[in-house]
């Protein structure tokens, strides 16, 4: 089969510190691939491996079928990126950032440039000097230079960040509509995991330098835990009344839990047992873990 | 030819928009005017006096009002000035990719990282021959409205190549200062270098070292050191020749195979 991205045991190490510890990443053409982990997890090391920017300590890197680096070889031609916190020249205005972008990328289409500008909603900015730009339209400055060549893969590294909540929409709907109307394969990073959650088709989770687990979101979906969550206007009662059923009873101050399949499958019987006793509900809903709670269980930072 | 041209069009647009070009034609620009000044004086010492362009006690050394002292006075300044303004230039060029975060989008480009960096040293390269053909222009302007006696056709020819000579040596001693600044991902570490090849200049030529020294040629050919100029030979040639070689190679080697973690 053939990877977008393929990884073989990469490893960077500096020094003593093991940046990136035996990494094989698989990405599918025409995936939006979340890679997910803490600050210094290795993410980015990742990221500058996969674009030849560093020289890996061991294993390799093939990136739309060609081995990359060293010297800069590698298919950037067909490859958009943002790498870490975006960055411009700051005398220069967006549209000659862009333009110095495209000439480099050896576009010969001059109206590619006002084309991306549109696209990323920085046309009442095209003539103002970088330096002067808000984090947010810098970041979106970051975007168009990565989407300028129309590239058939995107290594983005945070590219939610410093964007306005309408604005991680808006990117959402970009690189969603960018995978499934044309194609384009996605590779991002991030830490925020609500996008990675709302956007991925598969996920990448790495943590302190080694990748644990690589799976598809449909698969994600199974493997996050479900729970029941119970209210009632006197919890205690319930309590009892529901370990009586048999059931094995977790609660804080203001709700009930049932970890068990029993309960989740059936909360309506759980609703007559209380309702029998006299303590009817007043909230009883099943319950996903979201992607920050897996990742955070997975990892082992949260018990 | 049409990457580099890319490549040289993007380092030109870089260049033109920032004020370190304004600055460095402005710094520049002293040279051929102290040089102005210093034959206004020397044309007339005690008018000069009088005028209080120059204390009473003041003793000008610098020799005769003519165009041979003017010219000799304005290719030390290249020699000596041009060693730390070229030095700024070069840095700022490669320094500032760094400084602005900016060296990341030039790695993985169809355009091969080989000749974004030749670019930067044509870029370099031509920037330092127009302000040195400024400084010739100018100069022959101020000369002449001073009226400064001594002129001919043969002394303005020399004294032209004399100054760009001196500018060349000068210029193929910066790719270190672009190694510096890419290695050390900045402006304090080419700067550093610069004033410290600088210093070791000086005390090369005073231990009559000089001539095999690189970083004291430039000074030594114009004339800077009297006639311990005469010391320049083949060898000294040679030796800018091949840290200028050494140079380019290490600055190319290091942007195509350096780690860029940062």
């Amino acid at each position: 089969m053939n990877f977008a991205i393929e990884t073989n045991g990469l490893s960077k190490s500096y020094g003593q510190v093991r940046a990136v510890d035996s990494v094989n990443l698989r990405v599918k053409q025409g995936e939006i691939y979340g890679f997910i982990g803490l600050n210094g997890a290795g993410k980015t090391t990742t990221i500058r491996a996969l674009l030849g920017m560093i020289r890996p300590s061991a294993g390799s890197v093939k990136v739309l079928g060609q081995a990359v680096g060293p010297n800069g070889r590698g298919p950037w031609r067909q490859v958009g990126h943002l790498v870490e916190r975006p960055a411009a020249y700051p005398e220069l205005t967006v549209r000659e950032n862009l333009e110095i972008a495209r000439r480099l990328q050896g576009i010969s289409d001059i109206k590619a440039t006002s084309r991306v500008i549109e696209r990323l909603g920085l046309a009442s900015y095209a003539d103002r000097k970088a330096g002067t730009l808000s984090t947010g339209n810098l970041q979106r400055l970051g975007l168009a230079r990565a989407l300028l060549h129309e590239p058939e893969l995107l290594i983005l590294d945070e590219p939610a960040n410093g964007l306005d909540p309408a604005g991680v929409v808006e990117i959402r709907e970009l690189l969603a509509g960018l995978a499934h109307e044309k194609g384009v394969t996605v590779f991002m990073s991030s830490h925020i995991l609500t996008e990675v959650d709302r956007l991925a088709t598969r996920i990448g989770i790495i943590h302190k330098s080694r990748l644990l687990e690589e799976l598809e979101a449909e698969k994600l979906e199974e493997l996050r835990s479900q729970r029941l969550e119970i209210k009632a206007r006197n919890l205690e009662a319930a309590q009892s009344a529901l370990a009586q059923a048999g059931f094995a009873v977790k609660a804080n101050e203001s709700t009930i839990f049932l970890n068990e399949a029993r309960a989740i499958d059936a909360p309506d019987e759980v609703a007559t047992i209380l309702v029998n006793t006299g303590i009817p509900p007043t909230r009883l809903a099943v319950e996903q873990e979201n992607l920050e709670d897996y990742f955070l269980r997975l990892t082992g930072e949260k018990a | 030819m049409n990457a580099f041209l890319s490549a040289f069009w993007a380092e030109t647009l870089k260049a033109r928009r920032s004020k370190i070009s304004v600055l460095t034609a402005a710094g520049f620009l002293i040279l051929p005017l102290v040089d102005g000044l210093f034959m206004i004086i020397l044309k007339d010492p005690v008018r000069a006096r009088a005028m209080g362009l120059i204390s009473v006690k003041a003793q000008l050394t610098a020799g005769v009002a003519d165009w041979s002292t003017f010219f000799g006075i304005l290719t030390q300044g290249t020699a000596i000035g041009g060693a730390i303004l070229f030095a700024m230039i070069t840095a700022w060029v490669f320094g500032r990719e760094f400084s602005d975060h900016t060296a990341k989008e030039l790695l993985a480009l169809p355009t091969p990282r080989g000749i974004i960096v030749g670019a930067k040293f044509v870029l370099i390269a031509l920037w330092l021959l127009g302000l040195t053909l400024m400084i010739f222009v100018i100069g022959l302007g101020i000369g002449t409205a001073i009226g400064i006696p001594g002129w001919s056709i043969e002394l303005e020819w020399s004294s032209f190549w004399s100054l760009v000579t001196v500018a060349l040596l000068t210029f193929m001693l910066m790719p270190f200062v672009a190694l510096f600044a890419s290695a050390g991902r900045g402006y304090l570490p080419p700067l550093g270098w610069a004033f410290l090849t600088m210093a070791l200049a000086q005390i090369a030529a005073v231990l009559g070292w000089g001539d095999w020294f690189p970083w004291s040629v430039p000074a030594l050919l114009s004339g800077m050191a009297g006639p311990r100029a005469e010391q320049i030979g083949m060898h000294s040639y040679i030796l800018v020749l091949l840290v200028f070689i050494a140079g380019v190679a290490a600055t190319f080697a290091w942007w195509q195979s350096a780690d860029q973690a940062r």
